[in-house]
């Protein structure tokens, strides 16, 4: 009788879903917003005076966990800027190797190297996997996501507060953790006016701390 | 010659609307377990996914036949034909309305039960043919089941017939225009022959919770897991059929076949609405429940489901002497 | 071990000492098998459908991981971990972390240890929630309610995968801790997101219950099946639910505390059947306190910095030579230790040893013992109940 009344419930669970709307997504068809730090294929930026940024100085190749960055490089006066810098003569990146742990574009000294929103488009043979140059400096013009090294740093490392606020000697906050005075209440987020949440947030309890 | 005639011609028509309403009931499955389940189901081949079934068709027709090293070659090409052949002889004397019936045996009731006992044989055949102890598994517990739930559906069956008086499947559908349909009429009894009636069904066509056979998280796929293509298509399609045709056995003896509630606008519709009503429940339950275990099973089927239902024969047998007399 | 449990050595199981005209079949139950949670094997040896011994193989799914982990640098490593068990990826960055924190000597921040209690129950939820839906899909089938019960508990999982994919960038393999604290930032009005899936989870709780471990079904099914007493589970060093079901009140997270459990209580639910039902139970339980440990996280996360050492820049920047560290957290299949020994790569730049303790190595290892005397279709559960991954177990 047991089995007959538990049957009847789990009958009326599986009709209560049948009133509710499908939740699936069809792939290609609809392409669900990503999030902004959504994070999957790479592009290298350039700067506003059309310059590449990279100027191959092998950060992101001896970081990458898989080894799957490969670049090479030579020393040429800029025609923007007249100094001496280097720039990629070949880059490649190995997505069949990929684990997209952002690592690379944390290290990365001049914001060149960033990843993309939009997935990396399946191929038929195996080149179409390895990142090019070319693709790379393509795949810019892509949606991006949000990190690149200076954002990610800053989350994790807040710049030093402004000379005025460190008139008491503020440990580096890399040192010691800072204690926060008052647990803030999670129902009212962002309490501050912060408009970006890793630079001001992490800035605050410096704020406290200096009086 | 004239009575040959018109068997090719029902057994054409039979054949052809069976299969093609099995087809479409696939896709009516498919399409109810997707929205239990917050999904869409089919819906790229055709308007609503309706050429879905063709498509699959397609691609089963399309593939390779693999047997297995030391399969049985005779017993595997065979299982799944008779499998559906007797799937599909059942319906020939299921009645559809007062005129739509393939032959109206005078024991049809029995040609039902009958051929509903020897799916079992070609089950058994291939589950030994295919060489593979996960089939073996399989038509093992197919055959234990089989066995076992054809008793209670036996008696359930035979409380409809011991009230008609009649086992012919057209004699106990006037018998309900007349009386009233069974599954209400004797108040309490008959509700519970006809649940009985329906679990024996769900057991006998290895559906959910009942479908120990198949049990694919513990047995890959029982008896279906060596053959590909449409020989696999033939078993699949086999049980569907079996299912829909139960289904309007049990529309036939329990919910007054083609008569219409308060006998409104009775026809060939009801008979259609009913089967494919008791044809979605079947899925409706498939898709809810999980799945005994074959020991539980057989205790749940000789502890309680065959003793209520020889009650429920001793109490027809009752109410026919004493109250219809 | 004991007269219940004889063990998978003792005669009674020896081949040679069962009765001759004994007709036996041996069955290979995986690698490739619907319901062996990834690619596992366990050679079963049946006497008609009852098992009357079991032999797991393990090893299906090997990656080298800890040998990967001795050559690349302690900043490296850390990415790497997280294919290890892949239901709740974010537990094995922080047993790593964790252990390399320890050897490095590096404190995290206030704000990095709630960030981490968040994600690991989140984490847990999610986890739960999978082994919900395919303990269900083991009982009920992948064409049946099992699959009902799988889907809804996958929808409700893609929404925390969602609130991670908010945080991190990614849904499955973060890398969002580092040594020394966390690398992302929670974004603002994450809190409100996290409320919101909560709410939905804990209102269709009730539904998967009546579907799953309240239905009479699932309960014929599992009561009474695979029993693991205290005794066997504390010989074979069972840790997390699996252990609690079976009546030993033990939970680092209010034992040992670490990240910041010091300071929320933990409800730690026991039971003492032993049973496929009580480890049921236990999770469901746990599930319950998961919410409730999130929703409390939330509420009293400080602010301050996320990172307590220096960000990675290069691989290089963490070296030591000396000393060993042992970090076990509870995982949601049960201690997931890590141990580190300083001194490997260029002048300490990596560990030279890395060892992980998976849990699910050591619920796999209970199998020969419980297994014999149940029938096929128990085997499925039983492997269910134990919730193994198998990337954590082969690694």
């Amino acid at each position: 009788m047991g089995y007959l009344l538990d049957s009847i419930r789990a009958l009326g669970v599986t009709a209560k879903n049948i009133g509710r709307k499908p939740v699936t997504v069809q792939f290609p068809k609809v392409i669900r917003e990503r999030q902004e730090r959504y994070r999957t294929s790479f592009a290298l930026l350039k700067d506003e005076q059309g310059e590449e940024r990279c100027v191959g100085c092998l950060a992101c190749e001896r970081i990458c966990p898989s080894q799957i960055i490969h670049m090479s490089s030579t020393k040429k006066e800029s025609p923007v800027t007249g100094k001496k810098r280097g720039y990629l003569d070949d880059f490649t990146l190995d997505m069949t190797a990929c684990i997209f742990c952002e690592l690379c574009v944390q290290v990365c000294p001049f914001d060149a190297i960033v990843m993309l929103k939009v997935p990396h488009e399946p191929g038929y043979v195996r080149e179409d996997l390895v990142l090019t140059m070319a693709k790379l400096y393509e795949n810019a013009e892509k949606p991006l996501t949000w990190g690149n090294g200076t954002k990610l740093m800053e989350m994790q490392e807040p710049p030093k507060p402004a000379p005025a606020q460190a008139a008491a000697p503020v440990p580096a906050p890399a040192a010691a953790p800072v204690p926060a005075a008052v647990p803030v209440p999670a129902a009212a987020p962002a309490p501050a006016p912060v408009p970006v949440p890793a630079s001001a947030a992490a800035a605050e309890p410096a704020k406290t701390e200096a009086p | 010659m004239q009575g040959l005639l018109r068997g090719l011609v029902y057994g054409g028509l039979i054949i052809t609307v069976l299969m093609t309403a099995t087809a479409w009931g696939m896709w009516l499955e498919r399409k109810l377990a997707a929205r239990m389940q917050s999904r869409i189901g089919p819906n790229v081949v055709g308007k609503f996914g309706l050429l879905q079934p063709v498509a699959d068709l397609m691609k089963l027709l399309q593939k390779e036949e693999i047997y297995p090293i030391g399969a049985d070659r005779l017993l595997f090409d065979l299982a799944p034909f008779l499998v559906t052949t007797f799937a599909i002889a059942t319906a020939a004397v299921v009645p559809f309305s007062a005129e739509a019936v393939g032959a109206d045996l005078d024991v049809g009731l029995l040609w039902v039960l009958a051929l509903g006992g020897l799916m079992v044989i070609p089950v058994w055949m291939a589950g030994w043919a295919s060489n593979n102890k996960f089939a073996l598994i399989g038509g093992m517990r197919a055959v234990a089941q089989s066995i076992s739930y054809g008793v209670p559906l036996v008696l359930t069956s035979l409380v409809a017939v011991v009230f008609t008086g009649t086992m012919s499947l057209s004699g106990i559908v006037k018998f309900q225009i007349e009386h009233g349909w069974l599954a209400l009429w004797p108040p309490g009894p008959g509700v519970v022959a006809f649940v009985l009636f329906y679990m024996a069904l769900l057991a006998e066509s290895n559906r959910i919770p009942f479908d120990i056979p198949e049990a694919e998280s513990e047995l890959v796929a029982g008896i279906t897991t060596e053959y590909t293509g449409m020989k696999f298509g033939l078993l699949y399609v086999g049980e569907y059929v079996h299912t829909m045709v139960g289904s309007a056995i049990a529309a036939v003896i329990f919910l007054g076949g083609w008569d219409g509630p308060f006998h409104i606008a009775s026809g060939l519709h009801w008979m259609v609405i009913k089967t494919v009503a008791l044809f979605a429940s079947v899925y409706w339950v498939r898709w809810s429940l999980l799945r005994f275990r074959s020991d539980q099973l057989m205790r749940l089927c000789w502890l309680y489901l065959v003793p209520v239902s020889l009650g429920l024969v001793v109490f027809a047998a009752l109410w026919r002497h004493f109250v219809l007399r | 071990m004991n007269a219940r449990h004889p063990g998978p050595t003792s005669d009674r199981y020896r081949l040679e000492q069962m009765d001759a005209d004994a007709d036996l079949m041996v069955l290979n139950f995986g690698p490739q098998h619907p319901s062996t949670h990834g690619v596992f094997r366990i050679k079963l040896i049946l006497d008609g459908e009852v098992v009357v011994r079991a032999i797991p193989y393990a090893g299906y799914l090997h990656r080298g991981v800890e040998k990967l982990l001795e050559r690349l640098t302690f900043a490296q490593g850390v990415p790497i971990v997280d294919k290890n068990d892949y239901v709740a990826p974010m537990t094995n960055e922080q047993a790593l972390v964790m252990a390399f924190e320890k050897l490095l000597k590096i404190e995290v921040p206030r704000r990095a240890r709630w960030m981490r209690t968040i994600f690991a129950e989140l984490q847990r939820i999610a986890s739960h929630m999978l082994w919900l839906g395919t303990f269900a899909l083991d009982m009920g089938g992948a064409l049946g309610g099992g699959s009902g019960v799988f889907i809804y508990t996958f929808r409700e999982r893609d929404y925390i995968l969602d609130l991670f994919e908010m945080v991190t960038g990614g849904r499955f393999h973060y890398n969002t801790h580092t040594i020394g604290g966390n690398r992302h930032d929670i974004p603002p009005g994450w809190d409100r997101e996290v409320t919101k899936v909560l709410d939905l989870i804990e209102s269709r709780l009730p539904e998967y219950e009546a579907m799953s471990s309240n239905n009479a079904i699932f309960v014929a099914r599992t009561k009474g099946v695979g029993v693991i007493d205290k005794e066997l589970a504390l010989g074979l060093g069972l840790t997390g639910p699996i252990l609690r079901a079976s009546g030993v009140d033990f939970d680092l997270r209010r034992d040992a505390p670490y990240h910041a459990y010091d300071e929320l209580k933990v409800n730690v639910a026991t039971a003492t059947a032993g049973d496929c039902q009580a480890r049921a139970q236990v999770r469901v339980a746990e599930l319950r306190d998961s919410i409730r440990l999130v929703r409390q996280g939330l509420a009293g996360l400080p602010e301050g910095g996320i990172n307590g050492g220096k960000p990675i820049k290069m691989p290089q920047q963490f070296k030591t030579m000396t000393g060993q560290a042992y970090v076990g957290i509870d995982t949601p299949r049960g201690e997931l230790g890590t141990f580190v020994v300083a001194g490997g790569g260029d002048k300490g730049t990596a560990p030279y040893r890395c060892k992980i303790r998976a849990p699910s190595l050591h619920a796999l290892s209970a199998l020969p013992w419980i297994l014999p005397g149940h029938t096929v279709s128990d085997v499925v559960v039983i492997l269910g109940s134990l919730d193994p991954i198998m990337g954590e177990v082969d690694r």
